[in-house]
């Protein structure tokens, strides 16, 4: 449905998006991570037509966004990091004039129009005027918007920012609900948004895709090692050496002492499940066994193993030569 | 045509939602008016003095001595009001980012500027619509010619469409409005003024600075003249003012 090849952009001298590709499947909610200023909104923009890339191409639903503009932005909804607001016109207005320029039939705008303040709940400011509604409100008139026209492809950029909680949720509601009759490239910074609403990750930095996964399996594969945690009191004893003799235990690491209780880190190697052994060894030895629980890489220190300089993990791909 | 209307509507609107409408509207009938009680005046001295031997003219006729030069005396008008008027269309869309809406919205540009500038020129036309009273007054009170009235409102029309295009342009180069507004009241001057200086030069000079001045192509309009060579000339000036800010936008897309 949207297909990306090679996609370079320069600003000047500035590389801002440098050899991105990636598909995105029909019915599908990618989601788009990566830290500020790594060229997500400059990806959107050339996908959305509203600038030419540099190097490379961008097809949206079967379109050349730069050969056949008119046609993929007639199947393309917008919602930009600053929701495209006139202050002086009321919601509905602006909604009005958008279903004209987006050229939706004449009959069915008014249809239209109420339905998507319906379903981004915005009906109660019908009439205000955009200028005076808060920054929730705005954003949610920005996603109405985008879904105007009920086009194929959705590209929201941060669609939650600026929301408080229950709407962060009722807007990942609604774009979880949406997917499947539209394909969706949301945009953030925030991973458990990702994780929640996305079939599948890209995650960029500095302007290069640096991974592109399911959630599950770059969680899964980014970890080397299996890690435990695993709470004693031993009375004193030294649980770390017994702990070691384990086997398959690689390493084991003291995390926390609270008052005779210490907490190891216990690696292992990758799909090795110790934990029986763990608690055998410990148990025998006529400690207490406090807690037992597998520590889980999360998808924060994922993406900060990818998009900083010294990567951990050795699976992960070079994380940085943003060189030309 | 209808995303061209709709871009015009769009507009049109958000003038009358700010004050600018109001402001330029009312600022133009205030000076219209000063000019017209002025050449008014002006006009009732020189019917008195007529045809007497008091150092009067021949004859008096009030096409010649009054209308006319009041609608070359709009031009003062519309040097300190369009610029106000255009400043805002792109500027403003570029820095509250709307421009991002319309860019991506299944529009071409040569669409985008076209409603600009017809939501534009509606707004002028609406200003030039207060003058028809005073004009009407003259109608009532005298009888005057009525096609060199015609003549002079589309004279005054395709001028005030000369300025808006140029306008528009200027403002697509810029995102702020003040130096958007500075520019095009100082090319707008110089439009005015590019021939002052056309007497100390050679005739091709001469010829050729006359030709430039957008005023000076509104006199024969003024005087109840349809000449070829000036709707040539504001015609090709709207169409090109607008080529150009459409490349203005185009490239801008371009640069990022």
């Amino acid at each position: 449905m949207i297909e990306v090849q090679n996609l370079t952009k320069r600003y000047g001298p500035f590389t801002a998006v440098s050899d991105v590709s990636f598909r995105v499947e029909r019915g599908e909610i990618l989601g788009f991570l990566g830290p500020n200023g790594a060229g997500k909104t400059t990806t959107m923009r050339v996908l959305t037509g509203y600038m030419p890339p540099s190097e490379g191409k961008a097809v949206v639903a079967g379109y050349d966004v730069f050969e056949q503009p008119l046609e993929a932005k007639r199947r393309t909804g917008y919602l930009p990091e600053t929701p495209p607001l006139y202050p002086e016109m009321s919601v509905r207005d602006y909604l009005t004039f958008v279903s004209k320029i987006k050229g939706v039939p004449r009959g069915e705008r008014k249809s239209r129009v109420e339905s998507s303040m319906e379903r981004t709940r915005i009906a109660d400011v019908a009439d205000r005027h955009c200028g005076k509604l808060s920054k929730g409100y705005r954003q949610r008139v920005g996603l109405a918007q985008a879904l105007l026209h009920n086009p194929e492809v959705l590209i929201l950029d941060e669609p939650t920012a600026g929301l408080d909680p229950k709407q962060i949720i009722e807007t990942r509601q609604l774009i979880k609900q949406l997917a499947g009759d539209h394909t969706i490239i949301l945009s953030t910074h925030i991973l458990p948004e990702v994780s929640q609403t996305c079939q599948r990750v890209v995650i960029i930095n500095k302007g290069r895709v640096v991974a592109v996964d399911t959630p599950d399996n770059l969680t899964s594969k980014l970890r080397g090692s299996e890690t435990m945690y695993v709470q004693v009191d031993a009375a004193g004893a030294d649980a770390k050496s017994a702990l070691e003799t384990v086997a398959g235990v690689t390493r084991v690491i003291a995390a926390d002492t609270r008052g005779g209780v210490t907490g190891y880190e216990v690696e292992s190697g990758s799909g090795e499940d110790v934990r029986r052994q763990l608690a055998a060894a410990v148990v025998q030895r006529g400690w207490g066994l406090l807690e037992l629980r597998p520590l889980r890489m999360s998808l924060e220190e994922i993406f900060l193993s990818l998009t900083t300089e010294e990567s951990p993990a050795e699976t992960a791909p070079p994380a940085e030569t943003a060189h030309e | 045509m209808s995303n061209i209307l709709a871009i015009a509507h769009k507009e049109l609107k958000s003038y009358f939602a700010s004050p600018i409408a109001y402001v330029v509207i009312g600022f133009a009938a205030i000076l219209f008016g000063w000019f017209f009680i002025n050449l008014l005046y002006y006009f009732d001295r020189m019917s008195l003095q007529a045809g007497g031997g008091f150092g009067g003219p021949e004859t008096v006729n009030v096409n010649e001595m009054l209308i006319s030069p009041l609608f070359l005396n709009v031009s003062v008008i519309l040097l300190f009001t369009l610029p106000l008027v255009t400043m805002r269309t792109y500027s403003e869309e570029k820095r509250s980012g709307t421009i991002e809406l319309l860019l991506t919205a299944p529009l071409t540009d040569v669409q985008i500027v076209v409603g600009k500038f017809l939501g534009a020129l509606v707004l002028y036309a609406a200003m030039m619509g207060v003058t028809v009273v005073h004009i009407g007054f003259l109608f009532a009170f005298g009888n005057p010619e009525w096609q060199p009235v015609l003549t002079g409102y589309l004279g005054l029309l395709l001028m005030g469409g000369c300025f808006l295009s140029l306008g528009l342009f200027v403002s697509s180069l810029t995102r702020n409005q003040i130096i958007a507004g500075m520019i095009t009241f100082a090319v707008f001057l110089m439009f005015w003024v590019i021939n002052w200086i056309a007497t100390f030069t050679g005739p091709t000079t001469q010829a050729v600075l006359n030709y430039l001045s957008i005023t000076e192509h509104l006199n024969d309009f003024a005087r109840g003249v349809i000449d070829t060579k000036h709707l040539v000339y504001y015609v090709s000036f709207i169409a090109f003012s607008l080529f150009l800010t459409v490349r203005a936008v185009d490239s801008e897309r371009w640069r990022g």
